[in-house]
């Protein structure tokens, strides 16, 4: 006999049907957020093991300074931080994942950037560890982190002019018509032909049939 | 191309001392007529310089006084992949480093935008392809927190017990390369031996030597086999003495310890804040491990103290490797004698569609904390799955160490912090 | 009847004429090469030189030290301890690419790798050969619809074994090592066919497939 599981068949509160590593100790960190970061934090939203809060993009530096520095957070270390494209009309997501030991639960801090002007300060005034994950969200998805002091190109050539992980990058359903195929390479510019590159918001703003 | 037309040839200047003003028909067919398409060796008309972009950038690149830029390119004869590194040294002492990734950038985020649930698992296998079972263990866990299922105990005990076999040959390996990088042949084969051994057991139990394939969202592929066991117990019995004999080599070593210790000292202030993790943080003193901070799968229930040593030079985050590889063996026989019977995967359909949601997973991979966020938009495939992979923020901490070593050691000092190149540029 | 053994009193004198008569040559399986066969004695020496050389090359083939990616660590292993290529003469990985004869393509190539790759290449002095390990290199592999992989290394430089596997295992390797002597002392290899012609290196825009 098989061990079946359905999804979601657990508790309605928390939705997990699993061994709670966190059972309401979430509680004391919601109740801070409240407290001390009721103007920034927004829509908060609590799994079993993670917090989650959205901060807006101006406030986003002193907020992750108080989190990091008040001895009641002591959200010391910065786990993760991503960028998510949610669409075309839409907007990216910065988020940034950190921990604490005072807390048992992971917090997530969610910053909505622009998607037409994707600008955001950068924090690596408070965590220099936040250069590299910043140069990958600027190569990757093209959010520009002002105030960051090496931002450019980490995984792709410095001369490529594309931001792949945006959704209206499409991949190839045949991987002979992409770019990749060999038939010119991305190092040399003077060779590229992107026409294949269906990247709308790249190439917006270059005349009609030149590339 | 060029046709050869009938031109007067080019005068001499009138006078000696004035410039003479280069033809500039001569110069087009110096750069047109070349054969290029017979022969790619080094161009012949270089790729326009670009100029330093950004602060650090300039900092970098801009030469001092008897500076000079030194390449160690994506092939060179350490073993850790395709890395560049700039290097700025004066003479022979490192100034400064500018790390140049991306020699392996794969695309496998966007890769896995496209794949159903169960394909990620395999397209994360070879980014940090020497732990590959720690690679697939995170996005199982954030999957199943998607869709709401636990896996069933006993396949939460095999997949601790894959995952510390996986610890064990990769922290020997980082030992064997270590040694390579400074200049003995001998411990990376001894190192390879070990690997051999743990790599056929679990080649047993998934199919694969190396990109195992083995997790699946719900438990794992496969149940323990006979052959498992055996190779199992054979090793078991032995590895405890393999893994003094292999580490007294280096551990006594006069020369090993005179080229690391001191050698890269990475504070615990400056540890976290560029966000190392994992033994590079621990050898520094912060203890910081995520299957005690967070503790996952069945971490919780077998007994383990947190290892640091306070120095935070290359050679503690050799010592320290070595202690956790002991540890690891440890664990195995905790988890084997408490391996309980039954099922070793939920039962959940092959194409999943969890409910709309987000995830984070982060366990503790040989290299640090490896995290994984996941987005479901209730289709079959993940909306974002982002990795984190903890030799991508080790590779930071270049910078801060190397200035004013030799050349020669920032060889020991990357061995030391155990990138793997795959995991790096995704 | 070989050439080193002296010939039988009552035995008629036969001077193979053709290559496929030869004994010596079917031994070292070279009634292919195209300067196995002689037509003189007079021939014999200097020819027989030529795939005594082949032979040399064949049993101390140096790869270079390029690996890129997993499988990587699985030619680390068919050159370490439980499987040996050493036995085979392949033990010294070149570090620098002017001392190597065979390019083990081991690991995905992307685009931005690609042009070192090539340069590697054209580094190395002929005789070279390359074998393709993995499938990455082979087809692209498990990326195949990647933004940033090259879809085989073939579509780059010519290449002589492709040994697929993801990884292969380490008998794996070794069989496309031995295929690839076997291609050494038939002198089949891309080399070997340009030997005669020249190089042809395939560039960046001349390859489209």
């Amino acid at each position: 006999m098989g061990h079946v599981c359905r999804p979601g068949s657990g508790p309605a509160i928390l939705g997990r049907r699993r061994a709670l590593s966190a059972p309401a100790a979430a509680g004391p960190l919601v109740r801070l957020l409240s407290d001390r970061l009721a103007d920034a934090a927004s829509e908060l939203w609590t799994d079993e093991d993670t917090v989650e809060i959205q901060v807006p993009r101006d406030k986003i530096v002193d907020s992750l300074r108080t989190l990091r520095d008040d001895a009641d957070f002591g959200f010391f270390f910065l786990a993760d931080a991503a960028a998510v494209d949610y669409g075309v009309g839409n907007w990216f997501e910065v988020v940034y994942h950190l921990y604490s030991d005072r807390h048992p639960t992971w917090l997530r801090v969610r910053v909505k950037v622009d998607r037409e002007n994707p600008v955001t300060p950068t924090i690596t005034s408070l965590w220099e560890g936040a250069m590299f994950h910043e140069r990958e969200m600027y190569d990757m998805m093209g959010i520009v982190f002002e105030g960051n002091r090496d931002l450019r190109r980490i995984y792709m050539s410095p001369d490529y002019r594309s931001f792949p992980q945006r959704k209206d990058f499409l991949l190839p359903d045949d991987a002979a018509d992409s770019a990749a195929a060999g038939n010119k390479p991305l190092e040399r510019p003077e060779t590229w032909d992107l026409s294949k590159l269906q990247d709308a918001a790249a190439h917006r703003d270059e005349p009609e049939g030149q590339v | 191309m060029t046709t050869t037309k009938s031109r007067p040839a080019p005068e001499p200047p009138a006078d000696p001392e004035e410039p003479r003003i280069p033809d500039p028909i001569a110069l087009d067919a110096l750069a047109t007529a070349a054969p290029r398409q017979e022969y790619f060796g080094f161009d012949i008309v270089p790729p326009p310089d670009r100029p330093p972009q950004t602060e650090r950038e300039v900092e970098v690149y801009t030469l001092g006084d008897g500076e000079m830029l030194v390449n160690m390119g994506p092939q060179h004869p350490s073993t850790h992949g395709v890395m560049r590194l700039v290097v700025k040294v004066r003479g022979e002492v490192v100034i400064d480093i500018d790390p140049v990734l991306g020699y392996l950038h794969r695309g496998i985020e966007k890769l896995c935008e496209e794949a159903t649930y169960t394909t990620v698992l395999t397209y994360v296998d070879p980014m940090d392809y020497m732990s590959a079972m720690h690679n697939e263990h995170a996005p199982a866990i954030a999957f199943e927190k998607l869709y709401g299922i636990t896996a069933p105990r006993r396949a939460e005990y095999i997949r601790a017990l894959v995952v510390e076999l996986n610890r064990v040959f990769s922290h020997g390996l980082m030992m064997g390369f270590l040694a390579l990088d400074i200049g003995g042949l001998t411990p990376i084969l001894y190192g390879f031996i070990n690997r051999d051994e743990v790599v056929e057991m679990l080649a047993a139990i998934s199919g694969q030597r190396m990109l195992f394939n083995f997790f699946r969202v719900g438990g794992v592929n496969f149940d323990t086999n006979d052959e498992f066991m055996n190779r199992l117990g054979r090793w078991r019995a032995n590895v405890l003495d393999n893994v003094e004999m292999n580490e007294k080599i280096l551990t006594e070593n006069e020369i090993f310890r005179a080229r690391t210790r001191g050698m890269g000292t990475l504070t615990a202030k400056q540890a976290i804040d560029l966000g190392v993790s994992g033994p590079n943080l621990r050898a520094s003193g912060v203890p910081f491990d995520v299957r005690k901070a967070h503790p996952y799968c069945i971490y919780n229930e077998l007994e383990f103290d947190v290892i640091t040593h306070p120095e935070g030079d290359t050679y503690a985050r050799y010592m320290q490797r070595i202690a956790e590889l002991k540890q690891s063996i440890h664990l195995i026989d905790q988890i084997v004698d408490k391996m309980p019977h039954g099922p070793v995967q939920a039962q959940v359909p092959g194409i999943i569609r969890p409910r709309p949601g987000r995830a984070y997973a982060a366990i503790e991979s040989p290299r640090g904390l490896y995290s994984v966020y996941a987005i479901s938009d209730g289709g079959p495939n993940p909306y974002r799955f982002r990795m984190r992979d903890p030799s991508f923020i080790s590779l930071q901490v270049m910078p801060k160490l190397m200035p004013g070593h030799l050349i020669a050691d920032t060889m020991a000092i990357m061995a030391s912090l155990d990138p793997i190149m795959g995991g790096v540029d995704k | 009847m070989a050439i080193t053994t002296p010939p039988k009193a009552d035995e008629p004198i036969v001077i193979p004429d053709a290559a496929g008569d030869d004994p010596l040559l079917g031994e070292f399986g070279m009634e292919n090469h195209p300067q196995g066969g002689f037509h003189g004695l007079l021939e014999v020496i200097p020819t027989r030189a030529d795939y005594i050389l082949d032979l040399i090359r064949a049993n101390s083939l140096w790869p270079l030290l390029s690996g890129l990616s997993c499988c990587a660590i699985e030619m680390m292993s068919t050159a370490t301890s439980v499987n040996d290529i050493d036995r085979f003469g392949m033990f010294p990985f070149r570090a620098s690419p002017r001392q190597a004869d065979v390019l083990i393509v081991a690991g995905t190539l992307t685009t931005k790798m690609a042009g070192p790759l090539v340069r590697l290449w054209a580094q190395m002095p002929e005789p070279k050969w390359c074998v393709a390990m993995g499938t990455c290199t082979t087809s692209g592999g498990r990326f195949k619809r990647s933004y940033s992989v090259v879809q085989g290394v073939d579509r780059v430089m010519p290449v002589d074994v492709y040994v697929p596997g993801c990884p292969p295992r380490p008998e794996g390797l070794i069989y496309g090592l031995m295929k690839l002597q076997e291609l050494v002392k038939q002198r089949r290899g891309q080399w070997g066919t340009y030997a005669d012609r020249g190089p042809d290196l395939r560039s960046w825009e001349g390859d489209v497939r």
